[in-house]
């Protein structure tokens, strides 16, 4: 009984609600859609025919299954949009520093650092395209772009809400500016700047996805568009459309995984 | 009557007062006609937070810096930490400027919250000032180790501040304090967040800690029985201007436990202390 209890006062009862009732709600569309025949392929499957063309064997083209097309390309995108969340986040990092710490860089630099980020990135593509010449380097260029915003304000923030009791305690003991920002403001602004990483994350794959689906050279986006182009198969689309929501997911709890190896400290808070 | 009346009846009676044998009279601080003033946020007179403060508070003395909020007593501290600057006039600590001795790292500092750093478990928390000193890492686990010992803390060095109680993170702010040998310890109201039981312990842990280590130790509180429980003396400060209306020898026999507070002697204190007050308004 009180497991019962327990588990509808949980956030446990709410997802399940919710994911039983997209499913009737997909399932409503799968079978309106098919009854219409309108199209040859049934363009929205029921979700069984989804996962099961994940386990088929029927090769799709170049000798690959559909999960294998999808993988691989999976692969291709992660790999760019992860090089690029680095080299983001890195440069957003390094900023929030530089803004800190020279006095005049946060207001000369910062407000038209915004304006960057309200470019949509369909617009900015064609812009990073013809400044590196070369599709892959946009899509990684686009992912870090995305990606050092979130990451600077966010740590900037961290910086500026350091206790300045704690900073007077080490101007009491004569601690020189490094190591003012080695022993207190980097270690106390980790909080903030993961909670940029994670803003970040999953934007950074987005991009990435998007601007896939502007030329070929593999990747999600490459083969979302192909796969409805050629009709190579519908359910290679329908894949990609739900392992991109997966790894924007996954992509978000992985920092906050990385989060908590490195801030045990939060890991002694669930605890007790 | 001027605090500057009241400092040389001290002075002339100096020689007559004892404060036992550890206390030596050799003067640690002095503060000559020190005023410290903040400039109006409306653009008005600067105010006046500290008004022609002279005091010399003694080699291993226990002082009390006693008043209302409002009286300056946080900003003296301050002053004398080279937290703030001084408006005009003088305070040398050993001879030097407070500026000189805070970069030799003399201070130790206690504020009224813990101010600890919670990444850092209690070990690396007492630890972090001596990373900051170079003493090498042997040396340092030496010393955090005693320093918990001190505060009885021993089996707490594993845990991180927010599995502590208030009281014990109190502890721990004090044990870093301490954990770099400062000659002279500086502490803001560092029990008044704390309930009336934890404090009374701390009260009595602090006094022994101070026998044992003889450092001067400026303690600023707005509790008069508190003041009166800890100190040599008790400089009784009053606000608009924050000035020295008093200084109050406190004659109890150390050590002292919390029993005194039941004797007549310590409530003629307490009643001579809130007088010191009266007396101003």
């Amino acid at each position: 009984m009180k497991r019962i209890k327990k588990f509808f006062q949980s956030n446990n009862l709410v997802t399940l609600v919710w994911g039983i009732g997209l499913i009737i709600v997909w399932e409503i569309g799968a079978f309106i859609i098919e009854g219409s025949k309108r199209s040859p392929e049934n363009v929205l499957p029921h979700l069984y025919q989804i996962v099961a063309s994940v386990f088929s064997d029927k090769l799709v083209s170049n000798n690959q299954t559909a999960i294998q097309i999808v993988m691989s390309n999976a692969g291709i995108t992660l790999f760019r949009a992860g090089i690029g969340f680095v080299i983001g986040a890195a440069v957003g990092f390094l900023l929030a520093l530089m803004m800190n710490l020279v006095k005049g860089v946060e207001k000369t630099i910062f407000p038209y650092l915004m304006i960057i980020q309200m470019i949509p990135i369909l617009g900015m593509a064609p812009i990073v395209l013809a400044i590196t010449k070369d599709i892959n380097k946009s899509r990684i260029v686009i992912a870090a772009i995305l990606t050092f915003y979130p990451v600077a304000t966010n740590t900037l923030a961290g910086f500026k809400s350091v206790d300045p009791q704690k900073h007077e305690l080490m101007y009491s003991i004569a601690a020189s500016k490094f190591e003012i920002y080695r022993k207190l403001l980097i270690p106390s602004s980790i909080p903030y700047l993961f909670t940029g990483l994670k803003i970040a994350a999953p934007m950074a794959i987005t991009a990435s996805i998007l601007v896939d689906t502007l030329q070929g050279g593999g990747g999600l986006g490459c083969m979302l568009s192909q796969s409805l182009r050629h009709a190579m198969s519908i359910y290679v689309f329908w894949q990609i459309v739900f392992v991109s929501a997966i790894i924007g997911i996954l992509s978000y709890y992985l920092m906050s995984v990385i989060e908590k190896l490195v801030s045990p400290y939060k890991r002694a808070k669930i605890k007790g | 009557m001027l605090a500057i009346d009241y400092l040389d009846k001290r002075l002339k009676k100096k020689d007559t007062v004892s404060n036992g044998d550890a206390v030596s009279t050799d003067i640690e601080i002095s503060i000559r006609n020190l005023n410290v003033s903040f400039p109006d946020k409306d653009g008005g007179e600067p105010v006046n937070a500290l008004q022609n403060i002279n005091l010399d508070i003694k080699q291993g003395e226990f002082i009390s810096l006693l008043g209302p909020s409002g009286c300056g007593k946080t900003t003296l501290l301050r002053t004398i930490a080279d937290l703030q600057q001084p408006t005009s006039g003088e305070i040398s600590v050993r001879g030097l400027s407070p500026r000189e001795i805070r970069l030799q790292k003399k201070y130790g500092i206690v504020f009224q919250n813990p101010v600890l750093y919670d990444w850092r478990t209690v070990r690396r928390n007492v630890c972090m000032p001596m990373e900051l000193m170079g003493i090498p890492k042997k040396d340092r686990t030496a010393r955090v180790t005693k320093m918990l010992e001190l505060v009885g803390l021993m089996e707490f060095g594993k845990k991180y501040p927010h599995e502590l109680s208030g009281g014990m993170q109190q502890r721990v702010g004090i044990a870093r304090a301490l954990a770099i040998k400062p000659e002279i310890l500086l502490m803001d109201e560092p029990f008044s967040a704390l309930d009336e039981f934890t404090k009374e312990k701390l009260h009595e842990d602090l006094l022994r800690i101070w026998k044992k280590t003889n450092k001067t130790i400026l303690f600023v509180t707005h509790n008069i029985q508190e003041a009166v429980f800890l100190s040599d003396r008790v400089v009784v400060l009053s606000p608009h201007p924050g000035r020295v209306s008093a200084v109050v020898d406190i004659e109890l026999e150390r050590p002292r436990s919390l029993e005194i507070k039941n004797t007549p002697e310590f409530n003629e204190m307490v009643v001579k202390v809130r007088k010191s007050f009266e007396s101003v308004y």
